[in-house]
């Protein structure tokens, strides 16, 4: 098992060694200068000193290969570098955005699982029935509505016409615990059911495959009740795929929540990401599109050792 | 960048509910001088305003800084802007030319910086040096280039020195190197000054979660409400601006009663107007919406193309179908309100026949391709949609990308353009938009034309320093662009804002009449003192 894991985690290594050189030099070859673009009429342009000053001030003025060689010195070092856009360092900008962007990602999970897996139980106990339809049309809705939207329309529903929940922002635990369960509440129900419909829909499957299974039958002839037959012979072998889902969900989540904590004015990782990218702020983008790099991987890896612990036959392969 | 909502949407140093008593010009006063309230100010209560973006650097000179509203609440400038963005006394109290390469002037006895540091003609002299040394990286440096010399004169008098007559010194003061900020920040830890603001202005920094929001408190040695024996101002404990990226999360935030003034997007005027919570105001902003020609090649280097092009326009469509009647229709680059602005001009008519006429005349009657970009934005997408067929229905064909603007300021460096977006924004001081645009050392020309009539007459009005002649360099330079059709001038921007009722003391028509010396001496109160 050891050994897999090592094997799993050198593959992440190198597939993260490629998307940083990818990341550093694809978002630098964007057209336009982002000095000149975010200054706009606010400099005498024809002054070329500052634009050059500016520039050379956060290393902008060197060749791409000479660039991505300072910046990996001195992430070695500790040091991510400046934002363009604040003068902040990344790195701090990075630590005090990563726990509400954890926070969603765990809140998104909570929903994910709390809906998608009775659902995704309820239909391949009731396949074609009534309730199965219903349900099979809830999962590809929670699909299918774009988060923007879901958002705007919570939003309105229960922060303008209710106003039982504040309808942007957000507040630390450590501040106020109960605020913060309030702040976090929509915007990880919108990922969260996004989720929940993929993951519905693969447990459904999951089980009716594993209905059809000899020993499923074996276990209804002998007289054992559904409740049984599921938790005890059906669930082990069905949770399998649902795990890659899960997996794929944690990964989405990134991408969820650049939309989200946009939306919903969350100070997150994911709204560093959008903010960023408007002002080509290139040493924030490294750091948010790595991070969402890692993240994907991490996800793939903790996949990857699930899988061998839930089947052995992983292990030996 | 969004940007500049310095103007129309100062909230929390709005106006009074007032009917200005035409007595108090008589008695000598300025109208901006006069605090005839209805009911009195209560003191109290944290300001909730919205904001895009962060602030981003907490000094005015380095960049970026993307909300100048909160800027002012922390630095004032030696000068600002009256109704017709005329510099006035703010900070400096009068000034004189001696010669034209003097300017003497007297700035305000009794003004302290929020460390206790004093504001002397030492601290201006400080700061001028400080911009322009460039190991400092400022940003505004670029507009200092005419500044020979700072001099103490006396505790009180700085006598500035040029190396050639500066027309627009005093609209420089008024802008950013006029915000006046601690000589001690300065000479001590200038860095510091980027996240830690020290100024004269009537707020403090309080707290800060970059990229969240802001929080400032009453500055309480203000040393404006003392001077105009208001002690009480500002009225507000404090002010809280929350960074919510989203407009439509924006509004829900004000309906819910989370925020207590916003700046509305266009179509969400129609939504809020008749919120009985709300009061909502349509107001002025000193932005051109418009198009630029590139003169340095076909088929735009033809008056006759740049002509059909005017005619073919029709700018009371855009401004009604896709500005919801949010726009006055623009006849050069000055708005109608700016005192450079050439009064006898009227907007080109929309007449698609006359277009196609000139058109023929310039050999292009089979039509023609045109190629350009905008910036890709919701309401510059709308409009050049309606552009495109306006233009279509003459028979120019524009193939229009529509780029980030990082892209787009590539593009418009390298020429590559014939027909593009040419928004300005912020007009204030005349020379600023006159030789970024039309004067080959301009910072946005990169040699897109040549108008000797009028790089002349930019040059003259960079010199002249008595304001009734400049006045008239700037209306006649008007008139030669005009003529020229140099641009494509479409509408002066109009901005929808909205205020909870909660908050008292805004007089929309002071606002608009006065401008910034209006509203930087009437702030805003909670009617019960709380929010």
């Amino acid at each position: 098992m050891a050994a897999y894991v090592a094997r799993r985690f050198a593959y992440a290594l190198l597939i993260l060694a490629v998307i940083t050189v990818l990341v550093f030099v694809v978002v630098r070859l964007i057209p336009g200068d982002p000095i000149r673009a975010a200054m706009q009429q606010n400099v005498d342009l024809s002054d070329r000193r500052i634009i050059e000053e500016t520039r050379a001030r956060f290393g902008l003025d060197q060749p791409i290969p000479a660039q991505f060689a300072i910046w990996l010195r001195d992430v070695v070092a500790g040091d991510w570098g400046r934002s363009l856009q604040t003068g902040e360092p990344v790195r701090e900008m990075f630590h005090r955005r990563l726990p509400v962007t954890l926070e969603l990602f765990v809140g998104a999970t909570v929903w994910a699982w709390a809906i998608g897996i009775p659902l995704g139980v309820l239909g391949a106990l009731r396949r074609n029935s009534a309730l199965d339809v219903s349900l099979t049309a809830v999962a590809i809705g929670g699909v299918s509505i774009p988060a923007f939207w879901e958002g705007i329309v919570l939003i309105y529903l229960l922060a303008v016409v209710t106003q039982v929940l504040p309808p942007s922002g957000f507040v630390p635990f450590t501040e106020d615990p109960w605020l913060n369960f309030k702040s976090i509440l929509m915007p990880t129900f919108v990922i969260g059911t996004h989720s929940a419909g993929f993951l519905a829909r693969y447990v459904r499957s999951s089980l009716l495959e594993v209905f059809g299974e000899d020993y499923v039958r074996t276990a209804r002839a002998k007289g054992l009740g559904e409740p049984v037959v599921v938790s005890k012979h059906a669930a082990r072998p069905a949770v399998i795929p649902v795990v890659t889902v899960i997996g794929l969900a944690w990964g989405q989540f990134m991408a969820g929540s650049f939309i989200v904590e946009y939306v919903f004015a969350l100070p997150g990782l994911g709204r560093m990401g959008v903010d960023a990218i408007f002002a080509k702020d290139f040493p924030v983008i490294q750091v948010t599109l790595m991070a969402t790099a890692v993240n994907v991987l991490l996800a793939n890896l903790v996949v990857d050792v699930a899988y061998g612990l839930l089947d052995p036959r992983v292990r030996v392969r | 960048m969004l940007t500049r909502r310095e103007l129309l949407g100062v909230g929390m140093f709005g106006a009074a509910a007032l009917t200005l008593p035409p007595a108090a010009w008589g008695q000598g006063k300025k109208p901006w001088e006069v605090w005839d309230y209805r009911t009195p100010p209560v003191r109290g209560g944290y300001f909730r305003r919205s904001a895009s973006l962060d602030v981003g650097l907490l000094n005015p000179n380095h960049w970026p800084v993307n909300d100048w509203l909160v800027i002012n609440m922390f630095y004032e400038k030696l000068l600002i802007t009256d109704g017709s963005f005329r510099p006035v006394p703010w900070l400096a109290e009068s000034w004189t030319f001696p010669d034209p390469l003097t300017c003497t002037m007297r700035i305000r006895k009794g003004v302290q910086f929020a460390d206790g540091e004093p504001f002397n003609a030492a601290a201006v002299k400080l700061q001028m040096e400080w911009i322009k040394d460039p190991k400092n990286g400022a940003w505004s440096a670029g507009w200092l280039k005419p500044l020979r010399a700072v001099e103490v004169a006396d505790e009180h008098t700085v006598r500035w020195k040029f190396e050639e007559p500066w027309g627009g010194f005093l609209g420089i003061m008024a802008n950013v190197p006029g915000y006046m900020i601690s000589p001690k920040l300065l000479q001590d830890d200038p860095k510091k000054a980027d996240t830690q603001p020290v100024g004269t202005g009537p707020y403090l920094l309080e707290d800060r979660s970059a990229g969240s929001w802001i929080k400032t408190k009453r500055n309480p040695n203000w040393w404006f409400g003392k001077a105009v024996g208001r002690p009480d101002m500002p009225y507000f404990d404090g002010t809280l601006t929350t960074i919510i990226p989203d407009p439509s999360v924006q509004l829900a935030n004000l309906k819910a009663g989370k925020l207590d003034w916003m700046t509305l997007s266009k179509s969400q005027f129609e939504a809020v107007k008749g919120d009985p919570a709300l009061a909502v105001y349509i107001g002025p902003v000193n932005h051109i919406r418009g198009y630029r020609f590139n003169h340095s090649k076909p088929p735009f280097n033809d008056l006759r193309v740049r002509q059909a092009v005017a005619y073919a326009i029709d700018r009371q469509a855009i401004v009604a179908g896709i500005e919801f009647g949010m726009g006055r229709i623009a006849s050069c680059m000055y708005p109608e309100d700016h005192w450079a602005h050439n009064p006898a001009l009227r907007p080109w008519p929309h007449d698609p026949a006359r277009a196609k006429q000139l058109l023929k005349e310039a050999g292009h009657d089979k039509g023609l391709t045109v190629a350009g970009y905008i910036v890709n934005e919701v309401q510059s997408r709308a409009r050049a949609e309606a552009v495109k067929a306006m233009l279509a229905e003459v028979g120019i064909t524009w193939k229009v990308d529509e780029l980030a603007p990082a892209a787009a300021a590539d593009r418009m460096k390298n020429l590559d353009y014939q027909l593009a977006a040419g928004d300005w924004t912020w007009i204030y001081d005349p020379d600023l938009m006159a030789s970024g645009l039309h004067h080959p050392t301009g910072g946005f020309h990169f040699g897109r034309s040549k108008n000797d009539a009028a790089i002349a007459l930019i040059e003259k009005g960079r010199r002249e320093v008595d304001t009734e002649k400049r006045r008239q360099i700037y209306w006649d330079l008007e008139k030669v662009l005009y003529d020229n059709c140099e641009d494509v001038w479409v509408f002066w921007e109009m901005w929808p804002s909205a205020y909870r009722k909660q908050v008292q003391g805004y007089d929309h028509e002071m606002t608009v009449k006065h401008k910034e010396i209006w509203a930087w001496s009437h702030p805003l109160w909670f009617k019960d003192g709380r929010a």
